[in-house]
């Protein structure tokens, strides 16, 4: 029984055939059932979307017998979804959870971002901020599957990421990694917090989240 | 699910009918324009659909009994979108009006002009201005039951309010948490019967009647509600990690405020075509001074304003 059904399996052969440019590789990192309750399903989601269109190139590797690669890309946790571009390069665009309800369009709306090499917000001011940044970033975005107003604020996170490698983009779903969302405190979504010293509750408008960014690099 | 591909889509300079706000009220307006053959570009700053995302089950809207919210949301959108609505993904910052367009300015700088501009922008869940609240939002208080519900699975929350959304929001919490109070300040429940027949027979559900909030505590995390009965001036403390204030709503309103009339409490204020006090200018949906707030009531204005726009100015 696919996961998708035909109907959105139409629309997004259709999307996919309008808007992908350059092909895109997509890591999905998985660990045993019984480690991971989601990992299966990130998996065969994921499988049926890189069936739609062959520019989209899935690669699933689980982190115990693939230790060296799940280092590589930093993989922390599972299920983990991580987006290259056409060259193969890491674009540091994360997903860690199972990108379901609202989250499944901002997972299609990065596929074609990333394979546009361009990102969805953000003006050329806004564009050459976010390019200025020299310091590793990190930026989590904290979501629940059934936050509408998500989405936004993990793509917007993700888009930064494509602008500038020096920042990686995270989207955990809360739900998923209790633990870390206790950690942080976390118990309204979207919650972003960046490089530990900066956070802040709610989907910014874009000049804002540009602000809230560069204030969290100053802290740095 | 919801696919919005935003930014892909080519945005011209000028729309015959632009609507700020994509709820409801907005698509309805967008159907009726398109069928009268005005292009017409819908700016939405979240989701379009508007709070219908928010809810979780609709049943009073005709024809789709018990429908989730989001799936109402979507099939509107779809429906405004198969007959050539554009959609734009942004907020508008400021509207920009002369003698023959209505001109916006969004929050990327960009201006579009129209010849119609429609104000649909809806509410903003209110605030109750206790102390401690502003401190404590995102730290154990919400205004999104359904974003945040699942973060008090297993534990003890309050809802405060008493009307549709208070009582929606108390029934879909009592299936995640232990436990649910209602704090509200009346003797009885202001929600439509049959919502508050369901929430009566649910033994997770308390009721606290009478009774406001007068202020929250907590340290970087709520620890206690304290609450005064109205009735009787006695205080008394709640522990729970988790409080969804729905105690109604706020127009967004600001964007026309000081050249378009509005009431004492910010609504909109219209005749019965819609039309503000300036020409060329509507408001429709919850951001319009009005009796019912529903959704139907919503797709109504939407409907009637591009109804009068279609016949006078085009």
């Amino acid at each position: 029984m696919p996961l998708l059904s035909e109907k959105d399996t139409k629309y997004l052969k259709k999307t996919f055939e309008e808007h992908l440019k350059d092909p895109i590789q997509v890591l999905v990192f998985v660990d045993d059932p019984s480690e991971c309750e989601y990992c299966d399903l990130t998996r065969q989601v994921l499988e049926e979307l890189s069936s739609i269109d062959g520019k989209i190139q899935l690669g699933v590797h689980h982190v115990k017998r693939e230790p060296e690669l799940a280092e590589k890309y930093r993989v922390e946790m599972t299920p983990a979804i991580i987006l290259l571009d056409a060259n193969g390069e890491d674009t540091n665009i994360r997903f860690y959870g199972i990108p379901s309800g609202h989250e499944f369009s901002t997972l299609i709306q990065d596929i074609i971002a990333v394979s546009n090499n361009k990102p969805v917000f953000f003006n050329e001011q806004q564009v050459d901020l976010i390019r200025s940044i020299s310091v590793p970033v990190r930026i989590r975005v904290f979501v629940t599957p059934t936050c509408p107003y998500c989405p936004k604020a993990v793509l917007m996170a993700h888009n930064a990421a494509l602008i500038n490698r020096n920042v990686t983009a995270e989207m955990i779903e809360a739900n998923e990694f209790p633990e870390l969302s206790m950690k942080y405190g976390v118990s309204s979504v979207p919650h972003t917090v960046i490089n530990d010293v900066h956070e802040f509750i709610g989907a910014y408008p874009e000049h804002m989240f540009v602000q809230e960014l560069l204030k969290a690099v100053r802290k740095v | 699910m919801l696919f919005e591909l935003k930014g892909l889509e080519d945005i011209k300079e000028h729309y015959d009918v632009l609507i700020a706000g994509g709820g409801p009220a907005a698509l309805g307006a967008a159907v009726y324009a398109r069928r009268a053959g005005l292009s017409v570009l819908i700016v939405e700053k979240v989701l379009e659909g508007g709070q219908l995302n928010f809810t979780t089950y609709i049943d009073n809207y005709l024809g789709f009994p018990n429908i989730e919210g989001a799936e109402l949301a979507k099939r509107m959108k779809e429906h405004a979108e198969s007959l050539g609505t554009q959609f734009l993904n942004g907020s508008v910052e400021k509207v920009i009006l002369d003698d023959e367009t209505r001109a916006v300015v969004l929050d990327d700088g960009r201006t579009i002009q129209a010849k119609v501009l429609m104000i649909a922008t809806g509410t903003d869940p209110k605030r109750l201005n206790v102390p401690g609240e502003s401190e404590l939002i995102g730290k154990g208080i919400s205004y999104c039951a359904t974003c945040d519900g699942y973060f008090f699975k297993e534990k003890d929350v309050v809802v405060v309010g008493g009307g549709d959304t208070a009582i929606n929001d108390a029934l879909y919490l009592s299936k995640i948490a232990r436990s649910v109070t209602v704090i509200h300040r009346r003797d009885k429940l202001r929600a439509v019967k049959i919502l508050q027949e369901k929430a009566f027979q649910r033994p997770n559900i308390k009721f606290l009647f009478d009774s406001v909030v007068e202020r929250f505590v907590g340290e970087n995390k709520l620890e206690r509600v304290v609450v005064k009965n109205v009735k009787t001036n006695e205080t008394s403390e709640l522990h729970v990690e988790g409080v969804f204030v729905a105690i109604g709503s706020v127009p967004r309103s600001d964007l026309v405020k000081g050249f378009v009339e509005l009431d004492e409490n910010g609504y909109i204020i219209t005749n019965e075509w819609m039309e503000t006090n300036v020409p060329r200018l509507y408001a429709i949906g919850d951001v319009r001074k009005k009796n019912v707030r529903q959704i139907v009531t919503a797709v109504a204005d939407g409907a009637i304003a591009a109804v009068h726009a279609a016949q006078n100015y085009f």
